[in-house]
């Protein structure tokens, strides 16, 4: 062994004990109540079955790490299987029945993105998150399949609009949207204007950073969250609308934790925005539409936020809709399966997954599936090619609802 | 980085069976498949690991691996939730961990005569949800209810909280498929029905295949009963000043004799302070409540609303005070998924500690319950003042007869115990407390074990003394069907079942 | 108002109920932190106790729907609220 190999050796036990250190006893009250229940709302454990994978686990592991029975090489390929949808920590009584009494609950997505932040730091890196990470470092965005992505086009979405750039208010469009679903970010745009939101566009919008942390990649994502804060002080905003509830989740968890104190924006998700512009009559449904229709909570609004009666809110209101609701509890266990980065190391877990979620969609005999997170929709709509359940993002159908035409 | 505990022929021999996929042999893997519930002795966690895990998905596939385990003198240890109160799902010898979670299909929902057919890794709560539309449930409904499986279920001869009304786990399985400790295939049931509920053809073996622990073989299918999905539900928690007048009503709710009661539950002063501490509907009561009562009925609306309002009556007149709906269907509707939170772990400082839980289940008589609740508090006393690492989480009581909910109980004292500090002194200090405990349950002629099942340090040791005569049966009957020792060796004492013709460890 | 702000996401400071337990929200219970100091507390945005209080109401009710169609009160017995029979 070299120097430098003894070196990093010496390094990634260090590291490993400090993170055993400090994750030891929120892992520990997991491991000591061994409830379990957590393993009934996990997506991934519902089409793997492998106990690996299941919350309990990630917990287990971190108590034996610091009993030196295991290593981040041992666990780190377990810890890919998360989606990071939360119902875990949601559905752990240790959350549910006591985590607002002792100020204290349980914390699995923070458990898996720290083991994946070790497992990088130590050298244990899963190739095609490299890889991912590597690209939008290199872009600024997110290499979205299929299309170019750069910096030169992640405004172009919006070409024609005539939306401004800056402002107290801007629209934050994630990856996906930008370059990949370019529709949905018109409609969003479009239906903003038609409820009387003045708003502005990033002067140049990177990457929000969440996927590159959540995978582990800590220093890069944090170089995305500097960048687009800095966007956004140096044209006045205050006010930030997102459409993505992953973006949603990076700006209120992850920026906060960054920035601290000085962080002073706020934070807006569209279904809650809308759902209020629909409230004050600013925004009228007058078009019927025809179909079938069930709701997908999205994990990050739904479970990670208790966000799921805005949206079911504004689906009640669109007329001609037939509405057959799932409640928003049973939906704990469901997930798309895109989260997380899952979809990138593992696709054939988040079609499984996704999948599932059409199995359950398709008994309630609908033609559509309404989703509210646009990294979802990707699988579920491939999911759903082969029932014949079509997937459209909730904003999609107020625009059509409002009357509004999406052009292109 | 995988340390490989199996020789490579075994290993191969495995795949040869399940395929890659279904033959883990890293260290994660194994390591996540000993501990259950139970309190743990994590300080030796690296001596209680299996192996090697299999995830077969079908019976087949089982069968032929307890066979190659015969073949090979290869321990084969069920694992199924691994949600179990005792130790029955955590290897002893290291082994093969037959953990059967991707055995979870539903084969056969019969609404005409009433059944459900599932494998065994199947849990309960995602059973129900497919059930519902149907109008039917599987009401087989303990503590563990969102996580726990039927296969561990029928392996521990589980309790549940409605089986009052609609039985526990041995009540509602009509027959199962089982793989012998050899690896013969049996069905057994009600004679040799699949879907019968009663019937005396030959001897009675259903019996012997629930709550064995995996000893005698894994059940690989189940043909359960299905009971009317129920229109209503009532619950009231009735308050009182002292113990004696809460232990005294219990008594009279239990025998008031209404088909609709699923259960009675005697909560002592102990578990009021420890619900007092963090629970928000009991926070607030008042400082005169040293007792609570909790009833539950289940059934059709014309059935259980005249039997509630007598219920009420009785709950009166037996010096309960009603504690108002809120607390009652808040406090019930938790009931169904009731496993302890660790931090409710206190110091005798009151400071705040994670703790495990050690849930005692001893099967006494309705007579008993005082005595043995201030003798069981009192040795939970003396450990928590000497060794600083226990708490006393109080006593329930709940009826423990299905349909006759009158004569005994499921007695519980909860136990937080923490772990982080275990070590032998601690962990011996812990089995030598459980000794004592379960001392007192037998000198009042109860069980051991109402429904998590007696196999663990601290229990085992006084199962031949309460079985008797009845512990040479279950020895020969575990020699007899499981010739190699194989099946989940090292517990129940069951080693003895071949002493003095076989090598021992 | 219903964008996140951080400014908004403090906790109040507790007031004490009883011994061992303080409150910072109406009807939100908390252990005396002066007990927190073995295992920490952590930072709980007021956005997530929000989250986990509703969460927990929403999964009872669901408990109850997932047992029985309908779950009776002392009103569908006609007695009154303490159980006692109505006049």
């Amino acid at each position: 062994m070299t120097l430098d190999a003894d070196n990093d050796a010496e390094n990634t036990a260090e590291l490993s004990r400090e993170f055993a250190e400090q994750w030891r006893d929120p892992a520990y009250g997991c491991f000591s109540s061994g409830h379990k229940f957590c393993r009934n709302v996990c997506p991934v454990m519902g089409v793997t079955q492998n106990e690996n994978h299941s919350p309990t686990a990630f917990h287990a592991n971190v108590v034996a790490m610091g009993q030196g029975d295991l290593t981040v090489e041992d666990v780190a390929a377990d810890y890919v299987h998360c989606t990071q949808c939360g119902a875990c920590e949601l559905r752990c009584p240790n959350t549910l029945m006591a985590g607002d009494f002792y100020r204290a609950r349980t914390r699995t997505v923070d458990v898996v993105k720290a083991m994946r932040a070790l497992a990088v730091q130590s050298g244990v890196e899963q190739p095609r998150w490299k890889r991912w990470v590597e690209a939008t470092v290199d872009r600024r965005n997110e290499p979205v399949l299929d299309v170019p992505v750069s910096q030169d086009n992640v405004g172009r979405w919006a070409d024609g609009l005539g939306l401004p750039v800056g402002g107290e208010t801007l629209l934050f469009v994630d990856c996906e949207a930008a370059f990949y679903r370019t529709a949905l970010p018109r409609a969003v745009a479009l239906v903003l204007q038609a409820g009387g939101v003045e708003f502005g566009l990033m002067r140049e919008q990177w990457c929000c950073g969440g996927p590159a942390l959540e995978m582990g990649y800590v220093e890069q994502s944090r170089e995305f969250a500097e960048h687009n804060v800095a966007d956004w002080r140096a044209v006045g905003a205050r006010r930030i609308i997102t459409l993505d509830p992953h973006d949603y989740i990076s700006f209120t968890e992850d920026y906060p934790r960054y920035f601290g104190d000085e962080y002073e924006f706020e934070i807006v998700h569209i279904t809650e925005l809308v759902a209020e512009l629909v409230r004050e009559g600013k925004l009228t449904f007058t078009v019927p539409v025809e179909r079938v229709a069930t709701y997908h909570d999205p994990c990050r609004l739904n479970k990670r936020k208790g966000i799921h009666q805005s949206p079911r809110e504004i689906l009640r209101a669109i007329p001609g809709l037939d509405f057959r609701d799932v409640d928003h509890v049973t939906q704990w266990a469901y997930c798309s399966g895109a989260g997380g980065g899952l979809a990138i190391e593992k696709p054939e877990l988040t079609a499984a997954i996704s999948a599932q979620r059409l199995d359950r969609a398709a008994q309630l005999e609908v033609d559509l599936l309404v989703s509210a997170c646009v990294w979802s929709e990707r699988p579920l709509a491939a999911a759903g090619e082969e029932r014949n359940i079509e997937v459209r993002d909730l904003m999609e159908l107020v625009a059509e609802s409002a009357g509004i035409e999406v052009t292109t | 980085m995988t340390t490989t505990a199996i020789s490579d022929a075994l290993y191969d021999e495995l795949v040869g069976i399940l395929g890659p996929d279904g033959v883990l042999v890293d260290k994660p893997a194994r390591w996540n498949r000993t501990r259950t519930p139970a309190p743990f002795p994590v300080h030796r966690w690296r001596e209680l690991v299996p192996d090697v895990v299999v995830l077969p998905r079908t019976t087949d596939q089982v069968a032929e691996i307890v066979r190659l385990a015969n073949r090979t003198r290869t321990p084969v240890v069920p694992r199924a939730a691994g949600t179990g109160l005792t130790d029955g799902a955590t290897p002893m010898r290291g082994g093969i961990l037959l953990d059967v979670k991707r055995m979870n299909q539903i084969r056969e929902i019969d609404l005409v005569d009433r059944t459900v057919t599932v494998q065994p890794g199947i849990n309960m709560l995602k059973l129900n949800e497919v059930l519902q539309p149907h109008g039917v449930m599987f009401p087989d409904d303990p503590a563990s209810y969102p996580c726990s499986m039927v296969g561990g279920r029928i392996g521990t001869s589980g309790w549940s909280l409605i089986g009052a009304r609609y039985g526990h786990t041995r009540d509602l399985v009509c027959s199962m498929e089982v793989v012998l400790p050899t690896g013969d295939v049996i069905r057994v049931g009600e004679g040799g029905g699949r879907k019968l509920r009663k019937a005396s053809t030959g001897y009675t073996l259903k019996p012997l295949f629930i709550g064995h622990e995996g000893t005698l073989g894994v059940v690989t299918e189940a043909t359960l009963e299905l009971v009317p999905r129920p229109q209503v539900e009532f619950a009231a928690f009735f308050g009182y000043h002292d113990y004696q007048t809460a232990w005294t009503s219990t008594g009279a709710l239990a025998k008031s004799g209404f088909a609709t009661l699923a259960g009675v539950v005697l909560f002592d002063e102990w578990k009021l302070a420890y619900l007092r501490r963090d629970d928000e509907a009991y926070i607030e009561q008042p400082d005169w409540l040293k007792s609570v009562v909790a009833v539950a009925m289940y059934g059709n609306e014309a059935e259980v609303v005249p039997a509630a309002r007598e219920i009420m009556r009785i709950g009166r007149e037996s010096g309960g005070t009603y504690l108002g709906d809120e607390v009652s269907q808040g406090d019930w509707a938790a009931r169904h998924d009731r496993y302890a939170i660790p931090l409710h772990g206190r110091l005798r400082s009151g400071e705040v500690v994670p703790m495990s839980w050690h849930c005692e289940d001893a099967a006494l008589n309705y007579s008993v319950l005082p005595q043995v609740r201030e003798e069981w508090h009192a040795i939970a006393d003396r450990y928590i003042r000497e060794y600083g690492i226990f708490d006393d989480w109080g006593m329930f009581a709940y009826t423990n007869g299905a349909y006759k909910p009158w004569g005994d109980y499921l007695v519980e004292i909860d136990i937080g115990i923490w772990e982080q500090k275990l070590d032998d002194t601690n962990w011996e200090a812990w089995l030598a407390c459980k000794r004592e405990i379960t001392e007192v349950t037998l000198k009042y002629g109860g069980s051991i074990s109402a429904c998590h099942g007696a196999s663990r340090e601290g229990d085992v040791e006084f199962v031949p003394t309460e079985l008797g005569g009845g512990f040479e049966v279950m020895k020969k009957v575990k020699r007899a069907l499981d010739p190699n020792n194989v099946m989940n060796p090292g517990k129940y004492l069951l080693d003895r079942a071949y002493q003095g013709d076989q090598e021992e460890d | 108002m219903f964008g996140f702000r951080l400014s908004a996401q403090r906790p109040p400071e507790p007031r004490r109920i009883k011994d061992d337990v303080v409150m910072r929200f109406d009807h939100v219970y908390e252990v005396s932190p002066d007990k927190m100091t073995v295992f920490r507390q952590q930072d709980l945005p007021a956005w997530d106790t929000e989250r986990i209080v509703g969460s927990r109401w929403d999964h009872l009710d669901w408990m109850h729907r997932h047992f029985a169609d309908k779950v009776l009160g002392m009103s569908d017995l006609g007695l009154r609220e303490d159980g006692t029979p109505a006049e």
